[in-house]
């Protein structure tokens, strides 16, 4: 009884060792910076429904990725949320190219249905809830390596907000989850990305407000090739810059370069 | 619900008890049986994933194994790509980072045989690989079993370790831990529950399934 | 065929012994814990190692630490029966005795190990495991596996201690009546000075790692060494003795060689034989019948032989119809009574006790 138990697991470990791996393990990856989450999902969607190739995502901040990349991730595509990184990495030889300008990012500030807050792109309700101790919990990402964080920081500068909102504030390892925490209730907003908020599913959850543009530097998101870039992944390339990816990047707030 | 990503926990896991199983039985057998200077040295090695973040321990093995590491750079010369950001390089982490589990519930087994039945093993004429086929592990297989089960459900939830190693690769490192960290960043409660419910579901069988086994076996032996 | 041991150490505990066993012969080392005993068995059977030491048997060196040779315990062909037993816990008593069977073709192994467990009477009891057994049938079977080694020493470590004084005498008995079938040299390791009377043939007394006496077992009894050394008060001596029946007063009446005695109580039907244990101390000597005297057991004997111990003290051996005790006197007395080998006289004795279950032991009154 028990051998017969041992030979099962084994056959079964060794059929989904055989199984799976071989599977997707020919499909490109793409790097793509949280910010990108609905729409990059829907333009591979769109990608595999058109051509037939098949592309794999992986979703998280863009320091993350840069530094991944350095340590010999075998992304094939890179997305990043800030150009600064693809010319960091083209420097170094890690790109092909200096790439493409896909996309200039915007911040909003958002909060969750109920909260002490009101959705202000000019964020004085949030000084003002500050002033009147309203505050708890106030959600931006990391600006230590997400390009979306950053930019929340400058504008919390900006406005003379940063030191005095230190206390409350918690950061997401990428604008995902910064966008998590900002409207799980557990927290009475916080500053993310417009393209998350254009999700119904995420728009439904509170209420946005974009912030101004002049207050941060841009959020110029670039993309570029990486040296071990396949035809798939070249493909795929492509077919962001076509206009059916476009037409689905503006859908999602994403002002494009040609519209700039 | 993401089945590879399933797939893959499950296969991390499996490959992780395959390797540490005779390390298990080897390393708590001689731990159990010698005593020597540097014993509480080892002890404490073995002991260190289990005190340490996984962070930590992540950091690390991406300076032993990473692209700028001796190691790193050997596996990339000799099989084409990285160590790090496969799923092999996933195996390797898991089986360092599993020591602890692996290890000392297998020497308390080896540890709970009464010294004079060893002795009675060795004058009976029995070589020391005959005395552990046939007096000690039977006598010692819970702790083994114990030790294999902790590995199994301990790997299948691991995280952190998972991520720094292994990115977040769909088809290769994206394990389902990790796989509902990303649905719940997506704001996708209901794959993350699915997913989170059935991983407690595997771990609660698991576990289940080797007690009822190992009390069926014991009642068999005693 | 002879096992020929030396050992020298001085830690964990000093040690400086050294005999020689023959085949066929049964020697007793007798001391307290402690002072080496099971230290010496552990050097033969190679799960020590003194700083030096020297094992040979049957011509074949086990260990030698000055040629550097010191073979495994698994490669010594040697018997040990624990204190403990040590069975294998998980084994029925027949899988136990056939593990020490490697050096037998599998398919002899069985009925070899039936053979052995019915030569120590646990024929039927083959499939029981170690928990179901008594102490003593435990014991049986960790002998037959001992034997079943087919060992060129066997080693038994206090066999008997584990045991109550009950079925201890039975297993007396039955290593006894083993004894025929080893042929090999066989070592008792043992702090009951009486019990290596009963069965071995030569003593080695060891106390702190030292050899204090050694020779046949007649001669160590009486060496003043060893008595000092096991405690003067230990010596006595057993005599075989049946119940015969309860006397209306409540006194059990017990026949032996020299006649019949009489205690207060005794547990058992008629016709149970039971050993009598008489200490030294115990006895009184008188060269003629004594008469008005609350002593109700008085044995007639003739004095064989006389050793001095330390002071004034001598021990008197007597032999009372076919059976010895042994009484305790000062020389004084012995010079007054004019005793001395061949001589006649009775011995009264204050107390014995029924060598059985301890808790349970009669002595009779005290006068």
């Amino acid at each position: 009884m028990r051998s017969l138990v041992v030979t099962g697991v084994m056959a079964l470990l060794l059929g989904l060792s055989a199984g799976a791996a071989s599977a997707q393990s020919q499909d490109p990856v793409i790097a793509a910076a949280s910010d990108l989450q609905f729409a990059v999902e829907e333009i591979a969607a769109a990608f595999a429904e058109e051509t037939g190739m098949r592309v794999r995502l992986s979703m998280g901040s863009t320091g993350n990725f840069a530094r991944q990349i350095r340590e010999g991730a075998p992304y094939e595509i890179f997305m990043a949320a800030d150009e600064t990184f693809i010319e960091d990495l083209h420097a170094d030889g890690f790109t092909r190219d200096e790439g493409d300008l896909y996309a200039i990012g915007r911040l909003v500030m958002v909060v969750p249905h109920g909260s002490a807050l009101e959705a202000d792109g000019s964020l004085d309700t949030l000084a003002a809830a500050l002033q009147d101790g309203r505050i708890n919990r106030f959600a931006i990402a990391n600006p230590e390596h997400a390009p979306y964080g950053m930019r929340a920081e400058e504008v919390l500068r900006h406005r003379g907000l940063w030191d005095d909102l230190q206390p409350f504030m918690v950061l997401g390892e990428n604008v995902s989850q910064a966008a998590q925490f900002a409207l799980s209730g557990n927290a009475e907003g916080g500053i993310i990305a417009y393209s998350l908020v254009l999700a119904p599913h995420v728009r439904e959850r509170g209420a946005h407000e974009l912030i101004p543009e002049e207050w941060h530097r841009p959020l110029r998101q670039r993309m570029a090739l990486l040296n071990n870039a396949g035809p798939v992944a070249e493909a795929f390339y492509d077919y962001i810059n076509g206009p059916a990816a476009r037409e689905i990047m503006e859908r999602y707030g994403f002002v494009l370069p040609g519209d700039e | 619900m993401d089945w590879t990503a399933l797939s893959l926990s499950l296969q991390l896991a499996g490959w992780t008890v395959l390797i540490l199983l005779p390390v298990s039985i080897l390393m708590g057998r001689f731990l159990a049986y010698r005593r020597f200077r540097a014993k509480g040295l080892v002890e404490a090695l073995v002991m260190l994933p289990l005190v340490l973040p996984p962070t930590v321990f992540g950091f690390y093995l991406l300076v032993a194994f990473g692209a700028n590491s001796p190691i790193g750079q050997f596996w990339r010369e000799t099989f084409g790509h990285q160590l790090v950001f496969t799923f092999e390089g996933l195996v390797v982490a898991s089986v360092i980072f599993n020591l602890p589990f692996a290890i000392q519930p297998a020497q308390r087994g080896f540890e709970a045989i009464p010294l004079e039945v060893r002795e009675a093993a060795q004058c009976s004429g029995l070589s020391p690989w005959r005395s552990l086929m046939r007096i000690e592990l039977p006598l010692a297989w819970p702790g083994v079993l114990t030790a294999m089960v902790l590995t199994f459900a301990h790997t299948l939830g691991e995280f952190g370790i998972v991520l720094m190693v292994g990115g977040s690769i769909p088809g290769e490192t994206k394990t389902i831990a990790i796989a509902i960290y990303d649905r719940v960043q997506a704001f996708d409660d209901r794959s993350a529950g699915i997913m989170a419910a059935t991983l407690l579901a595997i771990s609660l069988a698991t576990i289940t399934a080797t007690f009822w086994l190992s009390a069926r076996i014991g009642r068999r032996l005693s | 065929m002879a096992l020929d041991v030396m050992a020298r150490a001085s830690a964990p505990i000093p040690l400086d012994i050294a005999f020689r066993v023959e085949p066929g012969e049964m020697l007793a080392l007798v001391g307290h814990s402690g002072s080496g005993k099971s230290t010496m068995l552990r050097t033969i059977a190679g799960l020590w190692r003194p700083t030096e030491a020297r094992v040979a048997v049957n011509g074949e060196t086990w260990l030698d630490t000055a040629k550097r040779i010191d073979l495994a315990p698994h490669r010594r062909r040697v018997g040990i029966v624990f204190q403990s037993y040590a069975l294998f816990p998980h084994m029925t008593a027949l899988a136990n005795v056939m593990a020490a069977m490697g050096h037998v073709a599998s398919g002899e192994r069985e009925t070899r190990a039936r053979r052995l467990l019915s030569l120590v009477n646990l024929e039927g009891l083959e499939e029981r495991r170690p928990a179901a057994l008594s102490g003593g049938q435990q014991q049986r079977v960790a002998v037959a596996r001992a034997l079943a080694r087919e060992p060129a020493a066997l080693l038994l470590d206090e066999p008997f201690s584990a045991v109550d004084r009950a079925t201890r005498e039975r297993l007396y008995r039955e290593i006894a009546q083993l004894r025929s079938h080893l042929a090999m040299p066989t070592i008792l390791v043992t702090h009951d000075m009486e019990e290596a009377r009963l069965l071995a043939d030569r003593m080695v007394v060891i106390e702190e790692g030292r050899v204090i006496a050694a020779g046949t077992t007649a001669e160590v009894m009486f060496d003043a060494g060893a008595l000092k050394t096991m405690g003067h008060r230990d010596v006595g001596a057993s005599l075989p003795a049946v119940i015969e029946a309860r006397e209306e007063d409540g006194l059990v009446r017990l026949s032996t060689t020299a006649g019949p005695v009489w205690l207060p109580r005794a547990d058992g039907d008629p016709g149970t034989q039971v050993r009598l244990r008489i200490l030294a101390h115990d006895v009184m000597i008188a060269r003629q019948r004594p008469a008005g005297i609350s002593a109700l057991n008085v044995l007639q004997g003739t004095v064989t032989g006389m050793v001095e111990g330390e002071g004034p003290g001598v021990v008197l051996r007597l032999d009372v119809g076919g059976g010895e005790i042994l009484a305790s006197l000062t020389a004084r007395s012995v010079k007054a009574l004019e005793l001395a080998p061949g001589v006649s006289c009775h011995a009264i004795i204050k107390a014995m006790a029924i060598a059985r279950d301890d808790t349970r032991s009669a002595s009779a009154p005290r006068p």
